[in-house]
């Protein structure tokens, strides 16, 4: 066998990371990784990247013990890591990124012809038309994931490990890379997959072992399970069945304004002459591709850009938002893609993470400690948040709960319109289930809704109507309740078309 | 946050008070003789000149804090010791005008940052650098080599509001480290400075008005060093364009001896004061050591470095994931 995990055990501080793991990678396999964000399994890959050391157990990689020191000394041993964050310096060159820190040089020259030539020769063993001297920030967020990839081939690694390789991924990205993989897969080189997604993992792997709460559960062979005993293994509990779109249809009416609206909304090079209604506890999804336009959309109602053209609608009226702040008082309030750039504060506590949005928008000059603290304490027990208490920092979060984090110190703040943008990337099954029924629940109670998702059984499952967005400008309307999996891809994929 | 920063407020009082103790034990006296280090007297000494440092420790602290950095300070003192200076002495004008046309230099040069950090969107170390050059060339420009002897032309036994002038820089800095702790820790717009420099896109898209707290933090910056510059010619006589050339960097090494972060969203203003009084010490006991007087700069240079990595020591080993 080619890697083995022999009961590693590793703790940070208070908390207990992983708990004896033991498992294999065959030599040639495809071999998935699989369980909820805070089941221990980036800490595995850290220590397989020798960013972590193990506190007990070992690694024995190709028969021998195997406890790298550094990133390179795990490189040097074959070890190809693809982050989920993807790493590359956008000011350099392709080939420069593929060879950054290994750089070829002659008589201590950079050799940049042989850097070159060899950066073309896995970019074709890619099937990638990328100029080896474009700079990586042209590159889009698909193929800047394949240049991970493509590094990690520069450096003749024996086995390839990607970390959720399609969060940032449109469908037709991904089955790029999945088509790359398979190729990789088929030439001899062992791959070990960590992904949320279990339909990818089903397409691509031979093995699943499956983490919970850094315990190993079982490893599985694909072909004897289906998604469902996975999922039950990741979570240790069923979860319900997905609920069709409801609710609205029977107990809302569209009389009256809409709650949020925009006519024929444009910003130039983003998204053009986008008009849409979203009423009173509705749950309007837009799903689209990255680079539909779709985000920006979002964040230009949200105040963060100005229209070049068209208008934003609150109750029949117009308004112009000069930056989220007038947004947010105006209840329109928007939970943003990354929540590690765009929502948490990691150096205040949580406390103050769940009540500055309400605080700050409130206009009291003066912080009431005892309140908030009474306040952040109901909603970690309401919001279920897994967390030491108020005082804990972000970072000591799971994905998930830090999801949680950000939506509950929006809907704190008692809004009229939420606009999500997708809402439960990066976050695992248990934790999703439980965003999307917030999120129905709100709606149920009057919340104007506007979601934006680039997962199809999410917004499927989410939204009551379906806008569908591509190129900047909205392909056309499903109804939540008979739209397919194909009937939303057509549309977002192929010409307008009547559905 | 509120527990860490106690602690490491704590740090800083231990750090002093092992200090104070060291150069007590270190300079005693053969018996008999007067304690030349450990006495009242030399204490208000160190306390007096510590606290011009110390009064723009807090502007420091809280541009730090949000994230940014003020190269200024030291050419505001000066300026604003200028400019009271020439209007006081020179141009004939009675004192309270003299100090508050003092003040508005602070308001002016840190209204011309904020201008340049917030609209322009200059990185707040080039800019700050800039109007560093700026208001310091303008002391230069006014006094042409002169300089104005403020506090000998006060009328004598001159007590501010009842406060003997010894005790005036002391009170001031004390009063000003009280407000601004109160405000950082307990009101919107301290905890806003603190998000920004956290997480600025976070604390965009958290409804903060971002550009204006930033505004505010550098003008509370260059009042505070313009109040540092009228204090400084009250209580020590001479306004002169070279006045506090340097400060600056002694002022941000004592807002990060004080907890501070250079990166941003951690710090305190106490902590900041309480670094200037570190350095205020070893300022005052160094040259009393004999032969130590060339050693003084040195001896204050590896200080900086041996507080700021013992603190990363001790934060690393708190359990963060």
């Amino acid at each position: 066998m080619s890697l083995r995990f022999e009961r590693i055990d590793k703790s940070f501080g208070a908390v207990h990371a992983l708990r004896g793991v033991s498992f294999d990678v065959a030599e040639g396999e495809a071999h998935a990784l699989v369980g909820e964000n805070g089941a221990g399994k980036s800490t595995l890959l850290k220590i397989l990247a020798g960013l972590v050391r193990a506190d007990r157990g070992e690694m024995r990689w190709q028969g021998k013990p195997f406890a790298p020191s550094s990133p390179r000394e795990a490189i040097e041993h074959g070890i190809g890591m693809v982050y989920q964050e993807m790493l590359c310096l956008p000011n350099l060159s392709v080939s420069a990124n593929i060879f950054c820190g290994r750089e070829i040089t002659r008589l201590g020259r950079l050799d940049e012809a042989a850097m070159r030539s060899r950066t073309q020769q896995v970019l074709d063993r890619l099937s990638l038309k990328i100029d080896p001297d474009a700079l990586a920030e042209s590159l889009s967020a698909a193929h800047r994931q394949l240049l991970q990839v493509a590094r990690a081939l520069a450096f003749d690694c024996r086995i390839l490990v990607l970390d959720e390789p399609t969060t940032a991924l449109t469908d037709a990205e991904a089955d790029h890379l999945f088509a790359v993989l398979r190729e990789l897969k088929k030439g001899g080189t062992t791959i070990l997959y960590v992904s949320h997604r279990l339909p990818e993992v089903f397409r691509l792997c031979d093995r699943i072992t499956v983490l919970r709460d850094g315990s190993l559960v079982d490893t599985f062979t694909t072909a004897h399970v289906n998604t469902n005993d996975i999922v039950k293994a990741m979570v240790g509990r069923e979860l319900g069945v997905r609920r069709r779109p409801s609710g609205f249809v029977e107990t809302g009416s569209k009389t009256g304004e809409p709650r949020l609206s925009t006519n024929r909304l444009s910003r130039s090079g983003y998204f053009h002459g986008v008009s849409l209604s979203v009423w009173r506890g509705e749950i309007t999804g837009i799903f689209g591709l990255v680079g539909s336009g779709r985000s920006e959309l979002l964040e230009t109602i949200f105040g963060l850009h100005r229209p070049t053209a068209g208008e934003i609608c609150v109750d029949g009226a117009p308004v112009t938002f000069r930056s989220p702040r007038d947004a947010a008082r105006a209840g329109i309030v928007l939970v943003p893609e990354e929540r590690h750039r765009q929502s948490l504060l990691f150096n205040l506590d949580l406390r103050h993470n769940l009540v500055i949005p309400k605080g700050t928008l409130a206009g009291n000059a003066l912080i009431n400690s005892r309140d908030e603290r009474r306040d952040a304490d109901r909603i970690l027990g309401d919001w279920r948040i897994k967390a030491a208490g108020i005082d804990a920092f972000p970072d000591s979060l799971s994905g998930g709960n830090q999801q949680k984090v950000v939506v509950a110190k929006w809907m704190a703040t008692s809004p009229r319109v939420l606009l999500l943008d997708e809402p439960t990337k990066g976050v695992d099954v248990g934790a999703k289930f439980e965003i999307h029924e917030v999120i129905r629940a709100q709606a149920g109670e009057g919340l104007a809704v506007l979601v934006v998702s680039s997962d199809l059984p999410e917004i499927l499952s989410l939204a009551d109507r379906i806008l569908v967005m591509k190129e900047g400008e909205l392909q056309g309307e499903l109804d939540g309740a008979t739209a397919t999996e194909e009937s939303v891809m057509r549309l977002a994929t192929h010409d307008a078309v009547s559905v | 946050m509120k527990q860490l920063r106690a602690i490491r407020e704590l740090s800083t009082i231990a750090i002093l008070i092992a200090e104070v103790l060291f150069f007590a034990w270190y300079l005693s006296p053969e018996a008999g003789r007067a304690h030349p280090f450990l006495n009242a007297e030399n204490a208000l000494l160190i306390l007096k000149y510590s606290s011009i440092y110390g009064i723009a420790a807090v502007g420091a602290a809280v541009v730090i804090i949000s994230g940014g950095i003020d190269l200024a300070p030291g050419a505001v003192i000066a300026l604003a010791g200028v400019v009271t200076g020439q209007l006081y002495v020179v141009d004939g004008w009675a004192l309270m005008p003299s100090l508050a046309a003092g003040l508005l230099i602070g308001v002016a040069s840190g209204l011309l940052t904020s201008l340049l950090v917030v609209i322009v969107k200059l990185p707040p170390f080039i800019a700050t650098l800039g109007v560093m050059g700026i208001t310091r060339g303008i002391a230069f420009i006014i006094t042409e080599g002169r300089y104005y002897d403020v506090s000998g032309r006060l009328p004598p036994g001159w007590r501010p509001m009842g406060v003997p002038i010894d005790w005036l820089a002391p009170i001031v800095m004390f009063v000003m480290a009280v407000i601004f702790q109160i405000l950082m820790t307990r009101f919107q717009w301290g905890r806003s400075v603190f998000s920004i420099g956290g997480n600025e896109t976070a604390a965009l898209f958290s409804g903060i008005a971002i550009g204006r707290v930033k505004a505010s933090v550098y003008v509370i910056s260059g009042v505070l060093a313009s109040l540092a510059g009228i204090v400084l010619v009250l209580v020590q006589g001479q306004g002169k364009a070279d006045l506090a050339t340097g400060y600056e960097l002694d002022i941000i090494a004592s807002a990060v001896v004080g907890g501070a972060s250079l990166a941003g969203g951690r710090g305190s203003v106490m902590g900041a004061v309480l670094g200037t009084l570190i350095f205020g010490v070893l300022r005052n006991a160094l040259p009393q050591i004999p032969g130590a007087t060339f050693y003084d700069r040195l001896i204050v240079g590896v200080v900086v470095i041996i507080i700021v990595v013992a603190d990363q020591l001790l934060l690393r080993r708190s359990p963060k994931s």
